[in-house]
């Protein structure tokens, strides 16, 4: 084999793009050639700084959450009210046990055209506050730089629990409008899932109802605790979001 | 779209984020103009999701975003608002002996990444693309654009700028 050949044939070789005939005419002739063993040499040390220094980005958690909410709501721009498929009884059981503990009451409530109309409304906030730079007003990780915030601007003052001993860390706070109002909303993330837990005053005192409605991947879960109502929403499965409903009710 | 469909996409397409976002972050060089890339091309492959016919859905993500990042450029250079920013700074001085090896792998790792985004375009897609990526000649050909002579070509070229610019240097043979 003459040089020329060999070495335009180098890079194949190196990158593993020959047959296994080429490959060992290539290298019977690098075994016997200096100048082209050099240039080989210098062709794989290069490619061994590059491969080995090169870096590998992960793309951003709020990106990835982004992304899935964009996406979701491209898919379908409707959010509907799904019955309560029935493995989620079995769940609920679980969660009333760990919620019985904490004082508040859970019930699964049929559908309702008033749940329904709620949830769209958080849907579209949910996916807004997705947007750049929409998810939180404050982003803190601490939960006594969070609720003081709400003070003078929305007049609930949600529960802002830190749950990062369950895997749940506090990303901050925004203050949304939204079912006529202006609320208090906490967030919440879960690897790249974000959670919004959005607080009404509650018309009602007393035993909290639970609804779970799906739709598209998103999980509503609603509670009541304290006088205070609660929206929870994510694209976060539904069990892990019954998890993080049960911890932060229970979580003082 | 069906819930199904959707759930495919999903499965399918979007473990790939992380690569997507990698080779936007190299081929625009800035992390915002990366990620509004990567969110309009997820958003174009769910679009085209149909037209996806089962072969491997990194390398059909990747040419979707290598196309978004083109058509992003383009839209930036007619606005004429923003400047380039190319990386013009000078290639670090070697440094006394640094006894501290995390450091010295900082150094070495800034000094090929400032190497590759001095790169022309064309020669940095097709370095990212085989050595980040870790894609076949054919897969590169089929994501820029170009007959495998050409990826081969470009690399070739692109493995001796860089080989200057990293000051690669074999003495001897082994």
């Amino acid at each position: 084999m003459v040089c020329d050949t060999c070495r335009d044939s180098l890079e194949a070789r190196l990158d593993d793009e020959l047959t296994p005939d080429e490959a060992r005419e290539i290298d019977r002739h690098l075994a016997t050639c200096a100048s082209c063993s050099r240039q080989f040499a210098t062709l794989t040390e290069t490619h061994r700084l590059l491969s080995e220094n090169l870096m590998r980005y992960a793309a951003p958690d709020v990106l990835k959450a982004r992304i899935r909410g964009a996406i979701a709501q491209a898919a379908s721009p409707r959010v509907s009210v799904r019955a309560a498929p029935p493995w989620w009884r079995q769940l609920a059981a679980g969660i009333l046990i760990a919620i019985a503990s904490s004082g508040v009451t859970l019930t699964v409530v049929d559908r309702s055209r008033g749940g329904t109309a709620a949830a769209e409304e958080l849907l579209a906030s949910h996916v807004r506050s997705l947007m750049p730079g929409h998810l939180t007003d404050v982003v803190s990780t601490e939960q006594h730089t969070v609720k003081p915030w709400f003070n003078g601007r929305v007049d609930v003052s949600p529960a802002v629990p830190n749950l990062d001993g369950a895997g749940f860390p506090l990303v901050g706070g925004r203050a949304d409008y939204v079912r006529g109002r202006v609320v208090p909303v906490v967030v919440y993330a879960r690897r790249q899932h974000m959670i919004n837990v959005y607080a009404w005053p509650s018309p009602s005192a007393g035993a909290a109802s639970a609804k779970d409605l799906s739709r598209n991947g998103y999980h509503f879960v609603t509670w009541r605790s304290g006088g205070i109502e609660y929206w929870a929403v994510s694209d976060l499965n539904a069990a892990e979001l019954h998890t993080f409903v049960a911890t932060f009710s229970a979580a003082r | 779209m069906t819930d199904g469909d959707l759930q495919r996409f999903e499965r399918v397409v979007l473990p790939h984020l992380d690569d997507a976002y990698t080779l936007a972050r190299y081929l625009l060089r800035d992390e915002h103009d990366a990620q509004d890339v990567v969110q309009e091309a997820s958003l174009r492959a769910l679009r085209y999701f149909d037209g996806y016919s089962g072969g491997d859905a990194r390398a059909w993500l990747l040419a979707i975003v290598r196309n978004c990042s083109f058509t992003w450029r383009k839209r930036q250079r007619a606005d004429d608002r923003t400047v380039p920013v190319e990386d013009t700074a000078e290639l670090p001085t070697r440094e006394a002996d640094a006894p501290d090896v995390a450091a010295m792998q900082a150094s070495e790792r800034a000094r090929v990444q400032r190497a590759i985004s001095a790169l022309p375009e064309e020669f940095r897609e097709v370095i990212v693309l085989r050595e980040v990526e870790d894609l076949s000649y054919r897969e590169i050909g089929d994501i820029v654009g170009v007959p495998i002579g050409t990826v081969m070509s470009r690399l070739a070229r692109a493995r001796k700028r860089l080989a200057v610019l990293l000051d690669v240097d074999v003495r001897e043979a082994s």
